[in-house]
């Protein structure tokens, strides 16, 4: 019995250090001056200084930003007027939606890109500036991960006696749902946006070929700065992953929250 | 003329009859159980009145107005589900308060309403909970408070307590029965358990298989059921075909079936000599069976199996394979 | 009542909106797109043609697939004994562990390339500790390559693979592995007899995910490479983005093919767990 987990426990650990090797190898390269040696030599926080103070990157973050805000917002509330229209009213019609909404999941950016592309280059109204393709693109591709968020989060309540109780309160269907079954899938829906977050905060497919040059976001500064300084870029680096792993951490902890109260919930019973 | 009244209530799910031509009415301030077993249209009927689903064809009055056509919303109707309806983002407070707030009461006025009512159902010191902080029992509570705030023309309730252990079942039955004497409610309480309708109702309509079998009182739901299904399904009836009540007592009845309580049948291990009895017939103990206060006995009569019932404490245990004396009143055996 | 329900539906409206104009018109389009001549107009099969009789094409298509199978294959075999352990152990390591995977897996895209770039690019750590240790094997280490394109895939490939498998070893009851060894059966021959083809549709579903991912990857691939490498993806970003003139037809055609292929190994590993099902049902 022991000598079998001492097997798990070591597969874990070289996966752990396979996994974790290029990410401390790139922190440690961004921390020190000279490292063509065994040991780094040459300890330093200029990169980072550099990095702060260097507005391009700071723009860089706020259009990563902007970018994730609009979409995420706007994909949440289609998505929850569909469901709720098709959930209610016309429950038929749901598995449509979730064919519209999973399809993203398979194409993935670079078809999705290309297609929207070459659909409203040419396209002589505002449907060809880049920005509105970009966030179009970005709605599409945060589709999956934002549908089954609030799906799942609509399965783990009892939506149709909620809505049933609230009804018979002489509340309208439109507000049973907004005031009721949304405040209660509120961590669901945040969790998928945190997700949709980590999407397009590491996007650099969409925005490039969507936008080109004209709207560079974190990704494309990396990109860019990797090719001229890798010194600088290692910097970069390791901002990126930092905020990415927030965000990770985030969406963890709050799953395991909720995971918990339910589970809490249980035992009650 | 009745307060609730279904006229010819049909009710199809695809090419599922669940409903067949019900006709019912109910009283005003009355408690009344819709009672069977599951499949069997109970709760559809319910929600029939609530509006939650929509009538195939016929009916539906309540306090003189035609409600077949109107929304959910607008029927004064009060309604309590099984449980976890309660909303769970809201406080009990906030739960209590959705109704009259959707009625767009006053503040002040919602404030007092609550507090009364919470004292009525004995929440007050939870007003401030969320509903995952309470026990089941008290989920209901707060569930019941919410829907009868509004004062609804009549308060529905959908087998609220068939989530909620044993003990603590049978205190909210009498309390829910107090409530509803007390606040002087129409009510139908919908269930598939028969001593809960025993207990609560004031009639019972007794349903099975999308058409009410019997209505009637507990006592008379008891002691006369008019089908088969129903002396089945109340109580513990010996039911015998004719031929078989033939066989087993030597007295012809002139009907199908045959039903006879367990407890009305005496037993002992000598002829009986006393009058007052105008059956008298022998049988074998099969096997006993312990149920709670009362000991049943497992009788083959020439053939046929009757179960007999005697109080623990006056019981004489009969070893198994002991022949017994049996005797009854033929005025105690339904004719079906 | 009835006319107040249909009324609901322009609240579908913006969801419909949004699917037809980013994802439902394009992707037809491009369809359309590659039966079309770049000039003029009409149908014609000139895009395919060209995709499977150009060198330069085939060995995008043929890359492609080998790239995704083999990143594919190891990724999943790392997965396995990683979920494995994952499922035998508790407590702070397996927490710790979760929590990793769960970070790494958005580990992707050019921050990854960066990362192996500094790690086993030509003038990374690895090949610089390599030259001064003397070492030729990892001096001479070439991460250009479509192998070393794999070996990237591959990393992304395992923390995504493993949280997809953990959850499936739950399905593997404790009692068929005791009941295994009560009957004289060894660790691997449970393993091989029943763990694996019970978890094979899960092994597959996951599969199916990583070939699509690594078929799709394009960031890594391109930060690495640039065009200098022949993949599915780059051509198709090469035919619509960069110097030369917007190549409509062509690059609709090679996304039709990777479509096709993306949906003919999800079919296969369909079929292959059916299989494994069936046999599952009758035992």
């Amino acid at each position: 019995m022991k000598k079998k987990n001492v097997g798990a426990v070591l597969a874990i650990a070289v996966i752990l250090v396979y996994l974790l090797l290029p990410l401390a190898v790139s922190i440690i390269y961004s921390l020190f001056s000279n490292w063509t040696q065994v040991i780094p030599r040459g300890f330093t926080v200029e990169n980072y200084v550099e990095l702060f103070t260097n507005p391009d990157f700071l723009a860089s973050l706020g259009r990563t930003l902007v970018l994730c805000i609009f979409p995420i917002i706007c994909t949440i509330v289609i998505v929850l007027l569909a469901l709720f229209v098709t959930t209610i009213f016309f429950p038929k019609l749901e598995k449509y939606v979730q064919v519209i909404c999973m399809i993203p999941y398979t194409i993935q950016g670079v078809i999705l890109s290309v297609s929207i592309l070459s659909v409203y280059i040419n396209n002589p109204t505002f449907l060809s500036e880049r920005l509105v393709m970009l966030f179009g693109a970005y709605c599409v591709i945060i589709l999956p991960y934002i549908y089954q968020g609030i799906r799942n989060g609509m399965r783990a309540v009892n939506m149709p006696m909620l809505l049933e109780a609230a009804e018979m309160l002489g509340a309208s269907r439109l507000y049973a749902f907004f005031r009721v079954i949304v405040p209660n899938i509120l961590s669901a829906i945040i969790v998928s946006s945190l997700l949709a977050v980590g999407i397009i905060f590491g996007d650099y497919v969409l925005v490039r070929n969507l936008a080109g040059s004209s709207f560079p976001n974190v990704q494309i500064f990396l990109y860019q700065t990797m090719k001229s300084d890798s010194m600088k870029a290692s910097a970069v680096f390791v901002v990126i992953m930092a905020m990415t792993f927030l965000i990770a951490a985030i969406v963890l902890f709050l799953k395991s929250r909720d995971g918990h109260e339910r589970s809490k919930r249980k035992v009650k019973e | 003329m009745s307060y609730i009244r279904f006229e010819n209530i049909v009710k199809n799910f695809g090419k599922n009859e669940v409903l067949k031509n019900i006709n019912l009415e109910i009283e005003k301030g009355q408690l009344v159980t819709l009672l069977g077993p599951s499949g069997c249209g109970k709760s559809t009927l319910l929600r029939c009145l609530a509006g939650l689903e929509n009538v195939t064809s016929g009916r539906v009055y309540l306090d003189g107005r035609d409600i077949t056509d109107v929304n959910p919303r607008d029927r004064d109707i009060g309604m309590v589900f099984q449980q976890y309806s309660l909303f769970p983002n809201m406080t009990v407070e906030q739960n209590v308060a959705f109704g009259l707030k959707m009625k767009k009461t006053d503040k002040a006025v919602i404030k007092k309403r609550v507090a009364d009512i919470l004292d009525v159902v004995g929440l007050s010191d939870k007003i401030k909970h969320y509903p995952s902080q309470l026990s089941g029992g008290q989920q209901q509570r707060a569930a019941l408070a919410r829907a009868i705030i509004t004062q609804p023309k009549v308060l529905l309730l959908d087998e609220p307590l068939s989530a909620i252990d044993a003990l603590l079942r049978h205190s909210l039955q009498i309390e829910i029965r107090r409530i509803q004497k007390e606040m002087d409610i129409t009510a139908i309480f919908v269930t598939h358990d028969q001593d809960e309708a025993m207990v609560m109702s004031d009639v019972i309509h007794l349903m099975h298989d999308g058409i009410i079998e019997q209505s009637d009182s507990p006592t008379m739901m008891y002691t006369q059921p008019s089908t088969k299904f129903a002396a089945t399904f109340i109580g513990h009836y010996n039911i015998l075909s004719a031929a078989d009540f033939k066989k087993a007592t030597d007295v012809s009845l002139d009907c199908d079936d045959v039903a006879f309580r367990p407890e009305l049948v005496m037993i002992r291990d000598k002829p009986f000599e006393e009058e007052g009895y105008d059956m008298y017939f022998t049988g074998e103990i099969e096997v006993r069976l312990p149920h709670g206060n009362i000991l049943r006995y497992a009788i083959d009569c020439n053939g046929v199996q009757i179960d007999v019932d005697v109080l623990f404490k006056k019981a004489r245990l009969f070893p198994d394979g002991a022949k017994v004396y049996l005797a009854m009143k033929k005025a105690d055996c339904i004719e079906l | 009542m009835k006319r107040r329900k249909f009324l609901y539906l322009f609240a579908l409206i913006p969801f419909l909106l949004v699917a037809f104009l980013y994802e439902l018109i394009p992707l037809s389009m491009v369809v359309v797109n590659s039966f079309r001549p770049d000039e003029g107009v009409g149908f014609t099969l000139e895009n395919y043609e060209t995709v499977f009789a150009k060198l330069l094409y085939q060995k995008a298509i043929i890359n492609s697939i080998k790239i995704s199978l083999i990143s594919s294959c190891i990724g999943i075999v790392i997965a396995f004994i990683g979920a494995r352990a994952a499922h035998q152990t508790h407590g702070k390591l397996n927490s710790i562990f979760m929590t990793i995977l769960n970070m790494v897996s958005n580990f992707a895209g050019i921050p990854l390339a960066f990362a192996f770039m500094i790690l086993l690019g030509n003038a990374g750590i690895v090949v610089q500790i390599g030259r001064a240790l003397g070492i030729d094997a990892i001096a001479n280490y070439n991460l250009y390559t479509s192998n070393g394109i794999s070996m990237i895939y591959v990393y992304f490939q395992v923390p995504l693979s493993t949280l997809l498998l953990i959850p499936a070893f739950d399905g593997v009851r404790k009692e068929w592995q005791e009941a295994s060894t009560l009957l004289g059966a060894g660790k691997s021959t449970f393993w091989r007899k029943i763990g694996v083809p019970v978890l094979m549709p899960s092994i597959m579903g996951t599969f199916s995910v990583l070939f699509a991912n690594a078929l799709a990857a394009y960031a890594t691939v391109y930060a690495i490479m640039m065009n200098n490498i022949s993949l599915l993806p780059v051509q198709i970003a090469g035919c619509f983005v960069g110097d030369v003139k917007i190549r409509q037809g062509l690059g609709g055609a090679l996304s039709v093919t990777m479509m096709l292929i993306m949906i003919i190994m999800i079919g296969l590993t369909n079929l292959v767990s059916k299989q494994f099902q069936k046999g599952g049902a009758k035992a």
